[in-house]
């Protein structure tokens, strides 16, 4: 049986910045984080105790009753790497908008100008999209597109590989080729906890192999990128996913966005997607 | 547009008349849309982008990219063209899609199209129009545009508080010689664009509408 | 020189802005304020006991009052020094409104938002109303033809007013200086602030 949008896992804070109770919403329902004597805990408005996991860095909890267990990230695990806690931005977008924005490339020369992209370089060349049923997750391989400096070392542009992964509807994981090691891939995660349907904390985590930044310069890189993302997140009408067909007009560099719709509406996940008016 | 959507516009003008709207509704002064820009402005809740292009013809868009819903007023103009500033989706000046970055080889379809809105410029003020009109601009019988000032009140009370019925240009008696135009942006609020006459100290002008603006929000606070 | 940054942070930016504007060699060291909160490290507070950035560290000198840099880093530049000084106090009253606006919307901060949110209004009304008249008279900058610090003060925490969920939409003039100074030879952008992609050509 498929779960209903309150028995998926949902990320509500970093280990790390756990202190005292912290007040937040869920799915428009407020519940309480933190940490005591006993340990990590997420209590509803209720003062019921919801089900925690600890994984990424983060604590993640569910409102309702989760079937399986929260994904892994095998690459992630791999020795060597820094594991970098980004923090969270509050967005005032759909949790779906925050997350199909991640899995865009398109922009990359004209949000992330001179960074992750850059005119004349925009062609996204065709690649691989499907719903793996037996995961049942939305990947995207074989992704390539022209970065004007992929890495601190690097000069000039070259062409960088990407992999997208969607494991959950607020959650896309990025492997992208790793500079410093060839073969090897980097890890940069979007977690979204949706706060409502058109408001929502994104919680960014990464797994990379550098051994030249310090961990400041690595969160002030990611921070600067979604930073980047929040303006225009917060100014796409409407404000809530359309899931149908009609109301946005894609092309071929979209095949990753109208997979993740079409999954979406599949698997029923309809909180902060918008859907024609029957 | 279909004979349907027509007829429907068709309709909703005559509804209008009726309950006294008008039919050009300023929406900034010229010099504040300059060749090569593009600005945001909301006319009954209608969000627009307004851009002027580098050989300074004027265009008033729905402000919203077709393809993923982003403002258009947040994008860029270069030449005769407006694209979006989220995949830089290009937009010619009949409002269809001209370029797509991502897909250089292709011609994108006629269909992809910003929607557009009547836009006119007379006495040195940019007026738009959210549905077909055979009304004339308004003349400000030669006075010129000082400034535009929004007002946290909805256009009928400031109409109201300037004891005039609404119309696309109310001359206002006073000390001095000044006409206003009302922009209905939202529910809550307008935008009051006004002219003075050619003689008119601007500053001392803009002063007195700042002065005006404190006491119609502050009649009503 | 050295600035000890923070990427989001609008009083950084301004430090940085004015460095790349006169050609200033800036070396940055990122500092995490969000989340690990390193402003307030042992290291930090050594630098700067006020737990506050930026810093702006050259030799011996330390500097921790965003106006306090400007003049610094314009000290030997007349052309960018003006009537500014009441610039300088309005661009702080900007930050404690707007500015307080964007932690509370962006990294949740504690405010009263409908407070802060109409006081930045306010701010925005009365820094229009001066534009209008610098415009009447032909300038566009906040105290003359050409900028100075008063403007590269004001400019970050205004242009980021709509991360704080309050709009720019309604202040032309406004819109019209942020333009102009980020048409200046030697802008740079920070997240939130976008270049003006129509001064390169189109490819």
């Amino acid at each position: 049986m498929r779960e209903a949008v309150d028995d998926h896992w949902y990320p509500v804070g970093l280990l790390s910045g756990l202190e005292d109770t912290r007040k937040t919403l869920l799915l428009g329902r407020e519940i309480a984080v933190g940490r005591n004597g006993a340990g990590v805990f997420v209590r509803d408005a209720a003062g019921r105790a919801l089900p925690t996991v600890a994984r990424f860095g983060h604590l993640w909890t569910s409102p309702g009753q989760p079937t399986r267990d929260l994904f892994t990230i095998p690459e992630a695990d791999t020795p060597g790497r820094q594991l970098v806690d980004v923090g969270s931005v509050r967005v005032k977008c759909s949790p779906l908008r925050a997350v199909e924005n991640f899995l865009d490339i398109a922009h990359f020369p004209f949000v992330h100008t001179d960074i992750l992209g850059a005119e004349p370089h925009t062609e996204v060349e065709r690649y691989q999209v499907d719903i793996r049923e037996e995961v049942d997750e939305v990947w995207a391989t074989e992704v390539k597109f022209f970065q004007p400096q992929a890495a601190r070392s690097a000069e000039g542009g070259i062409k960088t590989e990407y992999m997208y992964r969607v494991p959950a509807p607020t959650c896309a994981v990025l492997y992208k080729t790793c500079p410093p090691r060839p073969g090897e891939w980097d890890v940069i995660t979007l977690f979204v906890q949706p706060l409502t349907e058109e408001w929502c904390e994104v919680w960014p985590w990464m797994a990379l192999y550098d051994d030249q930044s310090t961990m400041a310069e690595m969160v002030s890189f990611q921070q600067m990128i979604f930073m980047q993302d929040r303006s225009i997140l917060e100014n796409q009408i409407p404000r809530k996913l359309p899931l149908d067909p009609g109301m946005e007009v894609p092309t071929q560099a979209d095949m990753t966005s109208v997979a993740y719709r079409r999954w979406l509406k599949r698997i029923g996940y309809t909180y902060g997607a918008q859907l024609v008016a029957a | 547009m279909g004979r349907l959507d027509f007829a429907r516009c068709a309709l909703l003008e005559c509804v209008l008349r009726e309950r006294g709207a008008v039919d050009w509704i300023a929406v900034g002064l010229s010099v504040d849309v300059p060749a090569g820009t593009v600005v945001p402005r909301r006319v009954n809740d209608t969000d627009m982008a307004i851009w002027c292009s580098a050989a300074g013809k004027l265009h008033a868009w729905g402000d919203r990219c077709p393809h993923r819903g982003m403002r258009l007023s947040h994008g860029f103009v270069r030449g005769e063209t407006l694209s979006c500033i989220y995949h830089g989706w290009q937009y010619g000046m009949d409002g269809t899609c001209s370029y797509i970055p991502a897909h250089p080889q292709l011609e994108p379809p006629k269909t992809i199209c910003a929607r557009s809105y009547a836009c006119n410029e007379q006495d040195q003020m940019i007026w738009v129009a959210l549905a077909p009109t055979q009304a004339k601009t308004p003349d400000a019988e030669g006075r010129r545009p000082v400034r535009s000032l929004e007002i946290t009140l909805p256009v009928a009370k400031v109409a109201e508080g300037l004891g005039h019925p609404m119309s696309s240009l109310m001359v206002l008696g006073g000390v001095y010689d000044l006409a206003v135009a009302l922009q209905p942006s939202t529910q809550h609020s307008c935008v009051l664009h006004a002219f003075a006459g050619a003689d008119q100290e601007r500053k001392q002008v803009s002063r007195h509408l700042e002065k005006m603006r404190a006491e119609l929000e502050s009649a009503d606070a | 020189m050295i600035l000890y940054d923070y990427i989001l942070s609008a009083s950084c930016y301004q430090v940085r802005l004015m460095a790349a504007l006169l050609g200033q060699p800036l070396t940055t060291r990122a500092v995490n304020f969000h989340p690990a909160k390193e402003h307030k490290s042992p290291e930090m507070l050594k630098l700067n006991p006020k737990g506050t950035l930026p810093v702006l560290q050259d030799g011996d000198l330390v500097l921790t009052e965003s106006a306090e840099i400007l003049r610094y880093l314009t000290r030997d530049t007349p052309d960018w020094r003006g009537q500014d000084e009441v610039w300088l106090s309005f661009a702080a009253a900007l930050n404690g409104s707007i500015g307080t606006a964007r932690l509370h919307d962006i990294l949740s901060y504690d405010a009263d938002i409908d407070a802060v949110r109409r006081a930045g209004v306010q701010h925005l009304r009365q820094l229009e109303a001066h534009l209008v008249e610098q415009r009447f008279d032909g300038m566009i900058f906040l105290t003359g033809h050409t900028p100075t610090i008063a403007d590269i003060a004001c400019f970050p925490t205004t242009a980021l007013a709509p991360d704080g969920g309050v709009s720019l939409d309604v202040y032309p003039s406004i819109r019209l200086w942020m333009r102009a100074i980020r048409s200046l030879p030697g802008f740079i952008e920070m997240p939130g602030i976008h270049r003006l992609h129509e001064l390169e050509a189109a490819p």
